[in-house]
């Protein structure tokens, strides 16, 4: 999660005014709101003549129903298979056939949810189903989007999906702002959902690729499965492997309408632009997206936890491991402590763990501090830990427990919540370096409800002392509010 | 003292915009004011110790980066002491200096919120420092004492040494990291370019072995920095001499590379993991940043692989047949000697063989076929209009420049790239792919389970390679 600095910085006797976009970013970021509800934040920054362009939605994996896991995800996908003018040859020939493709690949996928399905009927609309591909490849301009964007320089153009948001970016030269408005109000008025077959197995590549070969991707899905009971969070982003091959169509198109709506939209462009002119240029692009009725927030409540969870997974791996404690997220003040934990605990070579578990004892080769999954309802601090490798399992989480311990009755002390509030306070001001890191944080922090919590940040940082952080580690950092996930050859040590 | 303007860029453009337009027009009908790119100033200074020195200020954030290259690196490790280089840099990076423990550096530079980073590559040892402006005086004198006089605490040297072996043992957690090893093992065989650090390697290093490259490489001539941010340009040159410049310069020494040897015969090597995915690797020797053909090799490249969703690789092989969600090629350009030319994917087990027989074919028509026309231009264009993100960022315009100049690229590298993209022709993409694309020569490295594997490569006459892992 990304946080920002606002006012200047004061410590350690010395005092250095803080300039430009740090000490004023209430001046800096402008925000306007369009007639359909359309969210626009502008920064404008002429060091070179690019811009970055981030289009968010506030819809993510969280926002799914266990019938919809992963929805959020492959949309995202179909949004860059065209429309009904780019990735076309002509779409009104092109039309008969997407509906017969369309129809087929459903059939096939109903009938693969049945174990005892006619595989005889299934092999025979695979291969008609192939054919109209064939036939539908003709019609197809590929990846128009990507082709115009490159060949005017764009950089970076991509999309990611999360458990709070979907995001669609690109870093453009600055006279190319247009070209950005066109392509992209076009994809959201006019989107034509090709190659949907064919994009799921893509799909299930990506899972294969991020999860199943990626030990720490293993570990970590079985962490928030485990740590989540109720509460979507639980969801992997992409969809397990059953939903992936159960998506269709229909539930895609449902799920766009609901979600990609003008009031869900924020728009962040930071660079080389006439704030004015930039603003009419939204409007006359965007003006016209549909307002649809609000949409509720995930009434899924999790249920407190009681008592410790733990999973073990069997993987031809080294061993590694990771530990996750239920706390609130923001604007909670206990989320602000977490964070002047986080940074205390493991980030640097004289935090607490590294410096206990790396270098004193050297128990663990390597240790990480961070929440997720996601920030817009209450998250998970998840430690992360790679044994050193004559060093069981058992004997690392009996040397965190110490730490933890260590928390109550060795307190951090004031100047070390100073040093951790400094370290973050200046790591995200190397976050604004870049045109797209600055609106990437923008676009994050009103996904969550507004922007302008950077600008309180700092202060609410300052608000938490010694005897905060005791009574957070206190009543969240309990063996019953904890789920601890563990991968190695074989079965737990 | 000299100040170039070889390098900046400014634009200046007027921002026009016809919200008359919409939707008649497809969007890249549109017409947009011209950009026009010009190179950012950066300052260039040399040392009466020979320190190149090159700054650019840029005050909007409080903030100084600060990196240094030092000629030296992985290239001169011995074969039995591979690693020497990686360990070094945790060495020099943790180890503190004659002045401060380690514990005194890390806690200085923790309090200041300074982050520090040394790395080392094939040519190279690099130095990344970013801390606050206020920090910046304080910050150089101990840059100073650790370049200068690094103390190589045992303890700490012990404790990189540990990180490293862990590293090792948890080499074959990725697939890719299987790949990559046994692919740049064939090409480069026993060479330090083909050539990853073991247990026994990192076992035989001694404190000896750190001070030696200290020695060897560690001096004012060989030193580079590249500095952005807020920092003023004669108070540094002030700061450098006061903390550098009793630092004796010696003579110049050119250390020679190791010869490339002969790459193994093209091979097919399968690594069993019982996985759901096979990971490939593909390759062969590539080229170096000395060739004549370098554009015209970027640009087939580009249109081979590259390109991201506009090459063919991708087309084919993901967005038509939805055998894999990555699959790109690359020819790393080694900054002296000649690198690899790699094809990266994964893809479903029993779709490996078809990924590997369409990337042939994909290569082979790259050989037989001259390029259309449209699909030049529209490479050309990318590659030409996104130059301009070379510049976007204060620091990487600055280390840009001192890496190109480090690595002795042509003096007008930068003012002539896109012109030399705009020269080429269909001719040129095919005759580079004619001789830098070498089918004849290609590894393939499939990671995953050979039970599907083998079976699909059974009856192909290709010499097959099975590696079991430890």
């Amino acid at each position: 999660m990304y946080r920002f600095l606002i006012s200047s910085l004061l410590l350690f006797s010395l005092w250095v005014p803080v300039n430009a976009i740090a000490g004023s970013l209430s001046e800096r970021v402008q925000e306007h709101r369009l007639e359909n509800g359309l969210t626009v934040l502008l920064v404008e920054r002429h060091t070179s003549p690019t811009v970055a362009a981030y289009i968010s939605f506030r819809v993510g994996s969280v926002d799914e129903s266990s019938q919809q896991r992963g929805i959020a995800h492959m949309l995202e996908h179909m949004l860059f298979k065209g429309t009904k003018t780019l990735g076309t040859r002509d779409y009104e020939a092109e039309k008969p056939l997407l509906k017969k493709i369309e129809e087929i690949g459903e059939k096939i996928t109903r009938l693969n949810i049945h174990p005892d399905g006619d595989r005889q009927q299934i092999n025979r609309l695979q291969e008609t189903l192939y054919e109209l591909q064939q036939q539908h490849r003709e019609f197809v301009v590929k990846d128009e989007f990507a082709r115009i964007y490159a060949e005017q320089g764009g950089v970076g153009f991509n999309a990611f999906t999360s458990k709070d948001q979907t995001t669609y970016l690109i870093n453009l030269p600055a006279n190319k702002l247009e070209l950005w408005a066109a392509i992209e109000s076009d994809r959201l008025q006019h989107a034509v959902f090709r190659e949907f077959f064919t994009e799921r197995d893509v799909v299930q590549e990506e899972r294969r690729r991020a999860v199943d070969i990626n030990p720490g991707g293993k570990l970590y899905e079985n962490l928030l499965v485990t740590a989540y009971q109720v509460h979507p969070y639980r969801h992997p982003i992409l969809g397990w492997d059953s939903d992936i091959q159960g998506f269709s169509l229909p539930l895609i198109r449902d799920f766009f309408h609901r979600y990609y709506n003008a009031a869900n939209m924020i728009i962040t462009l930071v660079g080389a632009f006439d704030s004015a002119d930039t603003l009419a240029l939204i409007e006359s692009y965007f003006g016209g997206l549909p307002t649809v009725a609000e949409i509720p927030p995930v009434s899924d409540r999790e249920p407190q936890q009681q008592g410790e969870r733990r999973i073990h997974i069997n993987y031809d791996a080294e061993p590694r491991m990771m530990v996750a404690y239920h706390k609130p997220t923001l604007p909670h003040s206990d989320d602000y402590a977490f964070d002047l934990l986080a940074r205390a605990l493991a980030h640097g070579r004289t935090s607490r763990l590294y410096q206990s578990l790396v270098v004193n004892q050297q128990v663990v080769s390597d240790i990480g501090v961070f929440r997720a999954p996601g920030s817009r309802y209450d998250n998970l601090f998840i430690i992360s830990l790679l044994p050193r490798r004559d060093v069981s399992l058992a004997a690392v989480e009996k040397a965190l427990d110490e730490e933890i311990q260590r928390l109550i009755t060795e307190p951090l002390t004031a100047a070390d919540i100073e040093k951790a509030r400094h370290q973050i306070m200046t790591s995200m001001l190397r976050g604004m370096r870049t045109n797209s890191g600055l609106a990437r944080m923008l676009s994050s922090y009103q996904i969550l409800g507004d922007w302008k919590y950077l600008i309180e940040y700092e202060d609410r940082l300052k608000s938490v002392d010694s005897q905060a952080l005791i009574a957070v580690a206190e009543r969240y950092l309990q063996r019953s509010n904890r789920t601890i996930a563990t991968l190695s050859r074989g079965d737990v040590q | 003292m000299r100040k170039i303007s070889v390098f900046a860029l400014a634009a200046v453009f007027v921002f026009v915009h016809s919200a008359i337009a919409l939707s008649s027009q497809r969007p890249d009908q549109l017409t947009f004011p011209p950009l026009v790119l010009t190179f950012p100033d950066i300052s260039e200074h040399q040392t009466a110790n020979g320190m190149n020195l090159y700054v650019r200020p840029d005050d909007e954030l409080p903030l100084v980066d600060l990196t240094v290259m030092i000629r030296g690196g992985s290239i001169y490790d011995p074969p039995e002491k591979t690693g020497l280089a990686q360990l070094f840099s945790q060495a020099l990076e943790t180890g503190g200096s004659l002045s401060y423990s380690p514990e005194q550096l890390e806690q200085e530079l923790d309090l200041m919120a300074a982050e520090l980073a040394v790395s080392s590559s094939s040519y190279a040892y690099q130095i990344d420092l970013s801390i606050h402006q206020r920090d910046l005086d304080r910050a150089v004198e101990i840059l100073a004492d650790l370049l200068r006089r690094p103390r190589f605490d045992d303890r700490r040297v012990e404790l990189a040494r540990q990180r490293l072996i862990e590293s090792v043992h948890r080499q074959n957690d990725r697939p890719a990291s299987i790949a990559g090893r046994y692919l740049a093992q064939a090409v480069n065989p026993g060479h330090p370019l083909g050539l990853e650090p073991d247990i026994e390697t990192l076992e035989s290093l001694t404190h000896d072995d750190l001070v030696m490259v200290h020695e060897r490489f560690f001096h004012p001539q060989r030193l580079w920095w590249g500095v952005s941010g807020a920092v003023d340009e004669e108070q540094f040159l002030t700061l450098l001499s006061h903390y550098f410049g009793d630092w004796d310069s010696q003579a110049k020494v050119d250390y020679e590379f190791p010869a490339l040897p002969e790459s193994v015969i093209a091979t097919t090597y399968v690594v069993d993991r019982k996985l759901s995915q096979t990971t490939l690797m593909m390759g062969h020797r590539g080229i170096s940043k000395d060739n004549p053909d370098l554009h015209a090799v970027r640009l087939a490249n580009y249109i081979l692989g590259g390109g991201g969703f506009n090459s063919r690789l991708m087309r084919e092989i993901r967005s038509n047949r939805g055998l894999a969600y990555s699959i790109y090629s690359q020819f790393q350009p080694g900054r002296y000697l000649p690198e690899l030319f790699n094809i990266v994917g994964e893809t479903r087990n029993d779709g490996a063989l078809e990924v590997v027989r369409l990337v042939r074919h994909l290569i082979d028509e790259m050989i037989a076929t001259p390029v259309s026309a449209e699909e030049l231009e529209s490479a050309k264009r990318s590659l030409i209009n996104s130059f301009i993100f070379a510049f976007e960022n204060t620091h990487s315009v600055v280390t840009q420049k001192m890496r190109l100049l480090f690595y002795s690229y042509p003096a007008d590298y930068l003012e002539t790239y896109q012109e030399r993209i705009e020269a080429l022709t269909a001719e040129d993409v095919q005759r580079v792919a004619r001789r830098y694309l070498q089918p004849d020569n290609l590894h393939v490295v499939l990671v995953g389970d050979s039970d599907i594997l083998l079976d699909d490569l059974e009856n192909k006459s290709a010499d097959v390679v099975i590696i079991e892992l430890d």
